[in-house]
């Protein structure tokens, strides 16, 4: 991923995307629970702002 | 309690503490469950172990987070699908995912428009602009992905691996072209939003 992103900071929002709404969704014994997904998303918004007050990338 | 992480092609070998699952012509990778808190150092932990395993092979991503009581239940979980899992693995083979997003300076700053009708027309004008850009992409992928949200385009494209190049070339063009934009393109990434068939 460094090889074409100017922050990892920039990528970040590109990674939570697709972790959280990529991937093969695997229907079934899943354990992960209620508060664990809470906690996930809770988290998850907390570094989402943080990532909006970066500083927008340079330009070329 | 174990994690899954992608879906591979039968035979994989992974280094420990990655074990492969045999399921009926495809491979679960799955990893026992860790506590670590989500923040963002796991996070791209969990991204450097997929990009590491993403080089035996063509791999599938599985939603982040998924974890099945034991190995039983991993490959109980996937049964049935294989096929549809192996043609999908075949989608991607050779290829990476490209992330895309289009900004413009009217999204960073607060509208400040004279009338509603005007507020509306530059919001279709950016609109435009962000279907060109993709026009402009589409054919250098194999496959694309839009998602709706707040920027004008918000996109993911699945790129041979001998394409990158040429594909992140006509972004740098598309970046001079529109000075107005702020576009962002990042990866390469595993193929997390072509895993399943468009919906």
């Amino acid at each position: 991923v460094s090889a074409l992103s100017a922050e990892r900071e920039v990528a970040l929002v590109d990674l939570l995307d697709r972790l959280l709404g990529g991937g093969v969704v695997i229907a079934g014994d899943i354990t992960l629970s209620v508060a664990d997904v809470d906690l996930v998303h809770v988290s998850l918004r907390a570094l989402i702002s943080s990532v909006g007050s970066l500083e927008p990338p340079p330009r070329p | 309690v174990i994690e899954l992480l992608a879906i591979t092609e039968a035979g994989a070998a992974p280094a420990p503490p990655v074990v492969a699952l045999s399921s009926d012509g495809v491979s679960i990778l799955c990893i026992p469950a860790r506590d670590a808190e989500p923040d963002a150092d796991a996070l791209w932990r969990h991204e450097e172990l997929l990009e590491s395993l993403m080089d035996a092979g063509p791999l599938l991503p599985v939603r982040y987070g998924t974890r099945v009581s034991d190995e039983a239940a991993a490959v109980a979980a996937v049964a049935g699908r294989e096929a549809a899992l192996a043609a999908r693995l075949e989608h991607v083979r050779g290829a990476v995912e490209l992330a895309l997003r289009v900004r413009s300076e009217e999204e960073a700053a607060p509208a400040i428009a004279d009338s509603g009708a005007a507020y509306l027309r530059a919001r279709t004008a950016r609109s435009r602009l962000a279907d060109s850009v993709h026009e402009a992409l589409a054919p250098l992928a194999r496959d694309s992905r839009l998602r709706v949200g707040a920027e004008p385009l918000r996109a993911a494209y699945l790129v041979a691996r001998e394409d990158v190049d040429g594909f992140v070339a006509r972004v740098r063009e598309l970046q001079t072209e529109h000075p107005e934009l702020t576009i962002v393109c990042t990866g390469p990434w595993p193929p997390y939003s072509f895993s399943e068939a468009a919906a």
